[in-house]
């Protein structure tokens, strides 16, 4: 790791220093040391390190607030643990606020004072961001996307190929020439977006959402330009390439002037997009919905019907943590789920209680594999406890590490979308 | 006033003054500006988070250590009890013997509740581990002060010890961990914010 500098040290300083408002003051001012977050925490419950603790990664951040700006730790460091800001620091500052966390929030939830702990993560990202120290993978994620306009460095060419084979499967599927995947159309009510996972490696999922808009008689479309929902910016805690990416879709939208931009199933994106992407660009997003929010209300209006008899075996739930800690979206997932499935069962604990798969974070975008699959233990026991033969998931970064788990914990399951779920069961008429 | 009294006022309006400073800054600072389009109640969320957000059923961290958690509540109320008789003593006022009583056994309970907060601290290697010597002095301050609030209740003797001893309190009060009193309630205020905007808070069971 290249080391640190006074230029290095200034940049990480003013991300503290540089007060919006009253949130990161308070951050840093209230945990109490108690450590009764330990246990809400995946990375703690798996390894057991006092490191993991969710309040030591807040004082990493906050010790260096207290060393460089306030009159106890600039005058004894010692007594409250003001640390400086050098190599040492920075080294266990990565591990812990990267490869150690994956922002999942449910410490936040159940923190005894009330410290937006996953806030105060964001924030030591950015500083690690603002003193070039991102893990290099994630940066790679970051500057695929930044070049090429999705994160997986997607060619044009390898987009529509897909896209056409999709067209030509969901086509075949209805017997009806006119099922199409709409692209680049101005005025419609609806651009979808996409997790550049889907045509990399799930093309059938994109195939599935165009089958339920075709069955809802949706008018809708695709951009070629701008599709993928994911921000790995948000991550990698740089907020000026956070903003770029956000620009970018709202730009698109605004370009293909749609009524309503409908965000595929990703956690994060879902995040990035909804909540985060308008602060980014300090400017209001249009209308912008996750499309198991739409899905669910295609159900309510009677615009889709399902069969649950098609959907064999026990079906569970998994909730990716930006979608129900970060957005409260619960109730919607379930009521869909509930359409398709005879036999749905919740895992324990579910909701804003649900732990994380462990795939959070940008994990998946960097190199903490081993401890990545360890901390999934806490997901594959779950999983395993509903004796479910199918886990469904709105989101393609869960559904990526959930399948790791799969076959690295022997489960048996087959993973699947919201969307794909709905596709197998619905009645077309 | 006798001079120990004044020491002690001193000390509290040293104690309020930096307070005020904390708190003004933040009231400056002002709430974050969110660009989202909102969904819930910001209103109803700060609401929750003052009251079910902080329910011992919907926080693991009571639900899974209740033990300690009751010693946390105690040792809270117990504070603030402590803090209401010490200006009530520092301002002369003769309390009757029901309220003497009635405080000194919140006082007591609480500094029994802090020394076993301490101890667990000690002893706890996860939470050693985690620990500053601010974590202790404050624990230790606070426990303290409560024994103190309790035994002068009973034995007047000692109110010039006592009046020293909540100088010391409130003299240490602004420069570690019990700034928390300001805190809490600012930390609680972002978080029903934030989840309330994103309707997320009122929880709505799954």
């Amino acid at each position: 790791m290249e080391k640190i500098t006074d230029d290095k040290i200034r940049a990480g300083l003013e991300v503290l220093k540089n007060l919006h408002d009253s949130k990161l003051l308070t951050q840093l001012n209230s945990c109490v040391h108690c450590g009764l977050c330990a246990e809400s925490c995946l990375y703690y419950l798996t390894t057991k390190e006092a490191k993991m603790i969710p309040a030591n990664k807040v004082d990493m951040v906050a010790s260096i607030y207290r060393r460089y700006f306030t009159l106890t730790g600039k005058i004894a460091p010692g007594l409250v643990n003001a640390r400086e800001l050098n190599d040492k620091t920075i080294d266990e500052l990565t591990d812990l606020l990267f490869g150690s966390c994956t922002m999942c929030g449910r410490c936040v939830k159940h923190c005894s004072i009330g410290v937006d702990i996953e806030y105060v993560i964001r924030t030591g990202r950015e500083m690690l961001a603002s003193m070039g120290y991102v893990p290099e993978s994630l940066q790679a994620t970051v500057d695929a996307a930044l070049e090429s306009g999705n994160n997986m460095a997607i060619s044009d060419e390898d987009f529509l190929d897909t896209l056409e084979w999709m067209e030509e499967e969901l086509q075949d599927e209805l017997n009806d020439p006119k099922a199409v995947i709409p692209l680049n159309q101005h005025g419609k009510k609806v651009l979808y977006t996409l997790n550049p996972r889907e045509p990399k490696f799930f093309p059938l999922s994109i195939s599935a959402m165009a089958k339920i808009f075709h069955a809802a008689k949706e008018s809708w479309t695709l951009s070629t330009k701008m599709y993928d929902i994911t921000n790995y910016a948000y991550f990698s805690g740089n907020p000026e390439h956070s903003r770029i990416i956000a620009q970018r879709m709202y730009d698109e939208m605004q370009n293909l002037g749609a009524e309503k931009l409908v965000l595929a199933e990703c956690g994060h994106g879902a995040r990035a997009n909804r909540w985060e992407g308008p602060n980014y660009i300090k400017k209001a997003f249009p209308e912008t919905i996750t499309s198991v929010e739409l899905i669910a209300a295609y159900f309510k209006e009677g615009r889709l019907k399902a069969d649950s008899n098609l959907t064999e075996g026990v079906v569970t739930l998994h909730d990716p943590c930006n979608l129900v800690r970060g957005g409260g979206i619960v109730h919607e997932q379930r009521y869909i789920l509930k359409q398709v499935a005879k036999d749905f069962v919740e895992m324990t604990p579910h909701g804003t209680d649900n732990f994380c798969c462990g795939g959070g974070g940008g994990q998946l975008a960097m190199d903490y594999n081993d401890r990545r699959m360890q901390i999934a233990e806490i997901k594959a026991e779950q999983i395993r406890k509903t004796g479910a033969g199918i886990v469904v998931t709105p989101c393609h970064n869960c559904v990526d590490q959930l399948s790791q788990i799969n076959y690295t914990y022997k489960l048996n399951v087959q993973i699947k979308t919201i969307a794909e779920i709905v596709a197998d069961a619905l009645i077309l008429e | 006033m006798h001079w120990y009294q004044w020491i002690a006022s001193g000390a509290v309006a040293i104690c309020l003054i930096v307070f005020a400073t904390h708190f003004v800054r933040l009231i400056r600072l002002g709430s974050p500006k969110d660009y989202s389009k909102k969904a819930g109640s910001p209103a109803a969320g700060i609401v929750y988070s003052f009251t079910s957000a902080m329910d011992p059923r919907n926080k693991e961290s009571a639900f899974l250590h209740l033990p300690i958690y009751t010693a946390g509540i105690i040792f809270h109320i117990a504070t603030f009890a402590s803090l209401i008789t010490f200006f009530i003593l520092l301002a002369n006022f003769q309390p009757g013997p029901s309220f003497q009583i009635a405080a000194a056994l919140i006082a007591f309970s609480g500094s029994l509740a802090g020394l076993i907060i301490l101890i667990k601290r000690s002893l706890d290697k996860k939470l050693r581990w985690l620990s500053n010597p601010d974590d202790y002095i404050s624990n230790l301050l606070v426990t303290i002060f409560q024994l103190f609030t309790g035994l002068t209740l009973l034995l007047p003797v000692l109110y010039p010890a006592y009046m020293l001893l909540a100088a010391l309190l409130f003299l240490y009060m602004p420069v570690g961990k019990l700034k928390h009193i300001i805190y809490f309630f600012a930390a609680r205020y972002h978080l029903g914010l934030f989840y309330g905007w994103r309707n997320v808070w009122p929880l709505r069971k799954a």
